[in-house]
């Protein structure tokens, strides 16, 4: 079995609406038989965050080019960040590619 | 019965440790692994504490800013925070049990109502909860009542609001998101009414309608979004332009260093201390709300969970900059405008001016275009002023440091225990 990837969600103050993503993308997660390590954040820590892949809301991300970031994360901007499907679609493609990768 | 009242006086008397079961017995309701269970409650224990160390630290900021400012413009200067509130509450006045207790009845108030009426929302913002247990509890003791009816009270205050609430902003979540999946759990709900009520009567209709969003806003105003930031950006001038009419005597603090420079380390510090203060919100909530998710879902068919407000924000991102902006304007306006009345200075809170004023500016856009959310917002600015400034006289007396509390639907739940439920009680 592969390494658990870290997924981090982020908001501006890491409180109400990137645990709400975060709890629906653990049931997308879940549905899938995906088990991985989600956490929620805010915006002002992302630097130095060790994370394989960050999910956010699509209005920040003009934020994060401003952060020297480790190339490697991989970014999901969503649109709406609670819609299931949205997630799925987006999110889900990049698990696997990174799982594949690993393994 | 030694080991019952050991129990009873020692551990139940911690609200870190009655927060944590709580967060136990919904892990184990889950039926989550027992490795789950320890780490998902230690984290909660963990939480609290962080929560009441950041505090700790914004007192002192607080403290010293009231200090300066009063002796800098001879006026009583509050700052609206309802992290400072509930800090306070939680540590100085030890209420921390009854919030921590309140919070869980509210909870199971509004799986009730949701099971049995048709509004079938399941409030989810754990952090507006805290508050909102916060403040009916404060409301609670104020008006005399036992712990008991205190928590008992505010369960069904808090439960009627976390239903209520989400149920009068659906009609224009609607309309924002183009659907019905999201709803809005957000205690600065009357507020929005408001702000959208001044967007209808104000703004631009059928044909003039212009939508913010077909503007494109300058790039430096993105920074914004950053919470801790914009706090900072405001606050940090605001202590050191206050300590240079205050002068070295007072704002120097006994200190050595040049009196400037320790108010810009103590508006920092007040930023540190809102940064640890919502870590611990984090670590509290992160496990809580996800078991309490999880059980309304089995509990009420066809829930309908009412989430935080930025999740509208990625709907209307120009709007929630204009309406960041104005409701900003709008707190400065009315700082000066409150001495007039004979109320309290209140201070333009930054936090509530982010998240209150840029859900806001979405209302007022989406109900008034353009106009609407500028009108809107500087109407909305001068409301969430007015309304800590009613509360200031009651929540001094009762032995809070130069903080006021902020969230609309809060300060109006505790206007209902001062104004309605307070002279009942007198009165029998």
């Amino acid at each position: 079995m592969s390494e658990k990837l870290t997924i981090y969600f982020i908001c501006g103050a890491g409180l109400g609406s990137s645990l709400a993503c975060q709890m629906t993308a653990e049931d997308v997660l879940n549905r899938l038989g995906l088990d991985e390590n989600l956490e929620h954040e805010a915006i002002s820590s992302t630097p130095g965050l060790h994370a394989d892949i960050i999910v956010s809301a699509e209005n920040f991300a003009p934020q994060f080019k401003q952060y020297d970031l480790d190339p490697a994360i991989k970014f999901v901007f969503l649109h709406n960040i609670v819609d299931p499907s949205e997630i799925e679609a987006k999110l889900v493609p990049v698990i696997k590619e990174l799982s594949a990768k690993a393994s | 019965m030694v080991v019952v009242n050991f129990i009873i006086q020692n551990i139940l008397t911690q609200a870190a440790i009655t927060i944590a079961l709580i967060a136990m017995l919904g892990l184990l309701l889950q039926r989550k692994s027992f490795g789950a269970v320890l780490t998902g409650t230690f984290k909660t224990l963990l939480g609290f504490q962080v929560l009441s160390a950041g505090s700790a630290i914004i007192v002192t900021a607080l403290t010293y800013f009231g200090k300066i400012f009063q002796h800098g413009f001879h006026l009583q200067g509050v700052v609206p925070s309802i992290e400072a509130i509930n800090g306070q509450a939680m540590n100085t006045l030890g209420l921390g049990n009854e919030i921590a207790l309140t919070f869980l009845g509210i909870f199971i108030v509004n799986i009730l109502i949701a099971r049995f009426s048709p509004w079938k929302y399941i409030f989810l913002t754990g952090q507006a909860l805290l508050w909102m247990s916060t403040m009916t509890v404060i409301g609670g003791k104020m008006a005399g009542l036992s712990s008991v009816w205190t928590i008992v009270v505010g369960s069904v205050i808090g439960g009627i609001f976390a239903v209520a609430m989400p149920a009068i902003a659906q009609p224009f979540v609607r309309k924002i998101t183009k659907g019905d999946a999201i709803a809005l759990g957000h205690f600065c709900t009357i507020g929005y009414m408001v702000e959208a009520g001044a967007a209808w009567f104000f703004g631009e209709r059928g044909e003039k309608k212009h939508s913010i969003e077909d503007i494109k806003l300058p790039k430096y105003m993105e920074f914004l979004q950053d919470t801790y930031l914009s706090v900072a950006v405001v606050m940090v001038p605001l202590f050191m332009i206050t300590a240079a009419f205050a002068g070295p005597k007072y704002a120097g603090n006994g200190t050595s260093m040049n009196y400037i420079m320790n108010a810009f380390m103590m508006g920092i510090q007040f930023v540190v201390g809102v940064y640890v203060l919502l870590a611990g919100v984090r670590l509290l909530l992160g496990e809580i709300v996800p078991a309490f998710r999880g059980i309304a879902m089995k509990l009420v068919p066809n829930a309908k969970p009412a989430l935080d407000c930025p999740v509208l924000f990625p709907f209307s991102p120009n709007a929630v900059i204009l309406g960041f902006i104005t409701t900003t304007i709008g707190t400065v306006i009315g700082m000066f405008l409150m001495p007039v009345f004979g109320l309290a200075v209140i201070l333009p809170g930054m936090l509530t001016n982010f998240f209150a004023g840029g859900t806001a500016g979405i209302f007022g856009n989406v109900v008034g275009g353009r106009r609407g959310a500028i009108i809107g917002g500087i109407i909305h600015g001068l409301f969430i002023t007015l309304l800590p400034a009613l509360l200031v006289t009651a929540l001094t007396s009762f032995g809070f440091v130069n903080a006021s509390a902020t969230d609309s639907d809060t300060i109006v739940a505790m206007l209902i225990y001062a104004w309605i439920l307070t002279p009942i009680l007198k009165a029998v």
